[in-house]
């Protein structure tokens, strides 16, 4: 801090001398100012300016020298200064590192109070929770307190009354006191009294129970009287009935006499029933002998026409016989005679075969033989061909011959001309050779025609040759004609079998198309089957669901009609045990299976059993009626009788007349509304009626009032 | 219900084989109805080949038919069976008064890998329909079924198939004098179905 003062003394300084600096300046300007004129001034002033600049220059360098030192100073100050702040730093310094130290101190004591503070915050928390628990514990703690003080309150006021209780107890407790020994002398007094009453009682029940004994005897006694009246009125009947029965008696053996002549007429019956029975068996007997009887006609009118018809057969068999002449009586000779022309058609059949065979063989030899005629035709033809070749040769050449022939002629005229015209001396040599020349040409000619006829004789030798051989074969011909001729006859034989062959044929060609007709018919037939559902069992067979619906259905009902039929039997059973005895016709379930005759006999004791138990009951029951009709009469003054429905009639025992009742009718048939019905002595009591019924409607009130009438006038009479 | 094709076009053998029992399955549900074997009212409705059909919902007819058509299919798929005939039979006499036959003809050379056949299951359907609007037709000329009646299915099969259990051999079941009216057919390409109706001739013409 001191430093910082020293510090602002050097600036201030410095200021100061700042200050001083710029008043000197300002001082010298305004100085100059006033002084200055027009020209020489100006030189003046330039003067001075330099003077002043001069001024000004030393001024400055004084002014510098002083701001040196100044500054030399003013550097030894700030050395001064900056050691002593350097000083000041490291002072600063440490005391900075001795303030962080202690900062860091201070943090980490910080931290240690935060950390500090926040468990103290966790505590107080814990604490004001704590205390708000206090505090609620402490809310409950006083309000049950105060309850308990209320209570208290109670208790002592309860306490209190109680004690005003106990007081008054203890005086009613006194008093009570006092009461029970007065009780106690009291009781002593009813102790006594109560064995006096004892002993009484005592008296009283034996007198009690000897009554009762009375009593009892009474009972029996009127039970007896009554047991006795009861066998009175039954020895009353009793007697009744033996008078009955006496009378039964004496018609006794009148009934004997008729139960013998019954049962004489009984067994007359039972032989007629006997004889009917064998009667109608018999006559059974006879119808079914009639049916066949008349079978027997029906077959035997069948027969006689069957006889009929095979008469005729017979008579068409006879003239068959007739008709053919054949020893043909019987089927039997018909199938020898079938038999015998079988066989001959067999041999017939053979010999044909072998006719036919030679016919075949024959056929053979004459087509050889035609083929050979055929050939020796041509051979011949062939020859006249070359008959004719040679005779026009033979033309040819005579005509040649007669060509040569003219020729020479010609030639010879030629050379008889030529033999006139020349001398005959001059070319007679020449001629001579012509001549000669020609001669020989003639007979070189002549030679051909020699030899050329002798070829034509030799030709036609040739031809008569060849004619002489067709003749040949002519011949041959005719033989083979005159042999196929014998053969032809012998062929006549056989077309008799060949045409009865041919029938044959056709037949087994009407039979061939008979079978063709039947066969469509059967493949028309083949069609329809397959259409009906026909099939080749060889190749297929027909399956089918064992367990199938019509299966099901047909033994569903199979098993119905059995059932049926048992049913049916047991029923025909039934009936015939019911027709024959008819003892299991009491038997309600009859339809069950019969009853073993035990089981009968069980059935009959149970059911007379259950007769006597009935019968007892009602006998008790009228007992018991007629002592209640007896009983109500006594006591009522009544006694009530049923006339018819609904109407009940009451006669009183004071009633001075026999006939004098009341009647009343029941409206409904529960008996809740009874109505009085006018009879003669209901008259006489008009006025009660009026009162009881109409006025006060009550019956037994009437009845009272009509028993006290009648009482009273009785005990009056 | 039947299996549907895999393919839209084309029919399989099985496919086939599932076409034709579903139509038996129908078909004979129809005749029952319409012939009255059973009582109308254990009938409900359908739908199927675009008409209303009835079927029966008496369980144990319903289990038999099932069995039956089952087995049926099976047969079909092996091309062994030849003919399905429905008896109707009078339960009282035993007469058969009544047979609708349905000849099947297989194309044994159709096998399970063999190409499917060009035909359109629409195509089948409507001949199916046709066969089923016929059975139902049938009524107007079939005679009145007077007593009651019951049923059973007759299956034709080659004669080297193996009987099944359950399954019993049975007669063909003729009827004895009958009249015989062809129906409608119609095929998947590999089983071909003809439908015929047999009945008792009237004893009085």
């Amino acid at each position: 801090m001191e430093n910082l003062e020293d510090n602002t003394t050097v600036f201030s300084t410095l200021r100061s001398l700042n200050n001083f600096i710029s008043q000197r300046m300002e001082g010298t300007s305004g100085l100059a100012t006033p002084e200055s004129s027009q020209n020489t001034l100006h030189m003046q002033y330039q003067q001075r300016i330099q003077l002043e600049e001069q001024a000004g220059q030393i001024h400055s360098k004084s002014q510098l020298l002083q701001v040196e030192r100044e500054k030399m100073q003013m550097e030894l100050s700030h050395k001064r200064a900056r050691i002593e702040l350097e000083k000041a730093a490291n002072t600063n310094a440490r005391n900075y590192e001795h303030e962080a130290d202690r900062n860091q101190e201070l943090l980490t004591r910080i931290k240690q109070y935060q950390e500090r503070e926040v468990e103290a915050e966790n505590k107080l928390k814990e604490q004001i929770e704590m205390n708000k628990s206090y505090k609620k514990s402490m809310e409950t703690m006083s309000k049950k307190l105060q309850e308990k003080e209320s209570k208290l309150a109670e208790a002592n006021e309860t306490i209190s009354m109680l004690e005003g209780r106990i007081s008054e107890l203890k005086w009613s407790l006194m008093n009570q006191e006092m009461q029970t020994a007065s009780q106690e002398s009291q009781r002593e007094e009813l102790m006594e009294q109560l064995d006096v009453q004892h002993k009484k009682w005592q008296e009283a029940s034996q007198q009690v129970q000897t009554l009762q004994a009375s009593q009892t005897l009474m009972a029996e006694y009127e039970q007896k009287i009554k047991d006795l009246e009861q066998k009175l009125s039954l020895q009353e009947q009793d007697a009744a009935i033996v008078k009955n029965m006496k009378a039964e008696l004496a018609r006794f053996p009148k009934m004997e006499r008729e139960l013998r002549q019954l049962r004489e007429e009984n067994v007359y019956f039972r032989e007629m029933k006997e004889n009917n029975g064998l009667l109608k068996e018999e006559v059974e007997g006879l119808q079914r002998k009639l049916e066949r009887y008349e079978k027997v006609q029906a077959s035997l009118v069948a027969l006689e026409l069957e006889n009929e018809k095979l008469l005729g057969k017979l008579k068409s068999w006879e003239k068959l016989d007739q008709s053919t002449g054949l020893n043909i009586r019987s089927p039997d000779d018909f199938s020898k005679q079938i038999v015998a022309l079988q066989q001959r058609e067999l041999a017939l059949k053979e010999q044909n075969t072998n006719i036919t065979n030679s016919a075949r063989i024959l056929e053979k030899a004459r087509q050889q033989l035609q083929e050979e005629v055929l050939r020796i035709q041509n051979q011949l033809l062939d020859e006249k061909k070359k008959r004719e070749q040679h005779e026009a040769l033979v033309r040819r050449l005579q005509k040649r011959v007669l060509l040569l022939t003219k020729e020479r002629d010609g030639m010879r005229a030629i050379l008889e001309s030529y033999d006139s015209e020349l001398t005959p001396s001059e070319h007679s040599p020449q001629l001579s050779r012509r001549m000669r020349e020609a001669e020989e040409m003639v007979q070189k000619v002549h030679a051909h025609n020699t030899e050329m006829e002798a070829q034509l004789s030799q030709v036609v030798e040739e031809v008569g040759n060849q004619k002489q051989r067709a003749d040949m074969l002519e011949a041959e011909l005719k033989f083979l004609k005159s042999q196929t001729c014998t053969a032809d006859q012998s062929l006549f034989v056989t077309q008799e079998e060949v045409n009865t062959l041919r029938l044959k044929i056709e037949e087994l060609e009407a039979e061939r198309g008979r079978l063709e007709e039947e066969n469509k018919c059967l493949e028309m037939k083949l069609e329809k089957l397959t259409l009906q559902g026909d099939y080749d069992p060889s190749k297929t067979k027909v399956l089918h669901f064992s367990m199938n619906p019509a299966s099901l259905a047909k033994q569903q009902r199979k098993e119905e009609q059995q059932q049926l039929q048992e049913e049916c039997e047991r029923l025909r059973e039934l009936v015939r045990v019911l027709e024959g005895g008819g003892s299991i016709s009491n038997n309600p379930e009859g339809v069950g299976s019969l009853q073993s005759p035990q089981e009968i006999a069980e059935l009959k004791k149970q059911v007379e059993s259950a007769e006597l138990k009935n019968q007892r009951l009602k006998e008790v029951f009228q007992t018991k009626i007629q002592e209640f009709r007896k009983v109500c009469y006594t006591l009522t003054g009544y006694q009530i009788d049923i006339t018819t429905e609904n109407q009940y009639r009451l006669t009183s025992i004071y009633a001075e007349h026999q006939g004098d009742c009341l009647l009343f009718k029941a409206s409904s048939s529960s008996g809740g509304k009874m109505q009085l019905l006018e009879t003669e002595f209901s008259r006489t009591v008009r006025e009660l009626i009026d009162l009881h019924l109409l006025h006060q409607d009550s019956i037994p009130a009437f009845l009272s009032a009509v028993t006290l009438d009648l009482f009273s006038r009785q005990t009056v009479a | 219900m039947a299996k549907q094709q895999s393919r839209e076009q084309g029919i399989t053998l099985r496919g086939s084989a599932d076409i034709v029992a579903e139509f038996f399955s129908y078909g004979i549900n129809s005749i029952l109805y319409q012939r009255g074997i059973y009582p109308p009212e254990t009938f409900t409705r359908a739908q199927q080949y675009g008409l209303t059909l009835l079927v029966t919902a008496d369980p144990e007819l319903q289990r038999y038919l099932c069995s039956v058509v089952d087995q049926l299919k099976d047969w079909l798929y092996k091309c062994s069976v030849q003919r399905l005939v429905v008896v109707i039979s009078s339960i009282e006499s035993n007469e058969v008064l009544e047979r609708w036959q349905f000849d099947i003809e297989c194309d044994k050379t159709a096998k399970d890998e063999s190409a499917p056949r060009d035909k359109s299951q629409k195509a089948i359907q409507d001949e199916i329909r046709s066969v089923i609007r016929q059975i139902t037709a049938t009524v107007t000329f079939l005679p009145l079924l007077e007593t009651s009646c019951a049923f059973d299915l007759l299956i034709y099969t080659d004669k080297d198939l193996v009987v099944p259990e359950k399954w019993e051999e049975s007669g063909p079941q003729f009827i004895a004098n009958s009249e015989e009216v062809r129906l409608r057919s119609f095929t998947t390409t590999i089983h071909k179905v003809n439908s015929i109706v047999a009945y008792k001739k009237d004893s009085f013409p």
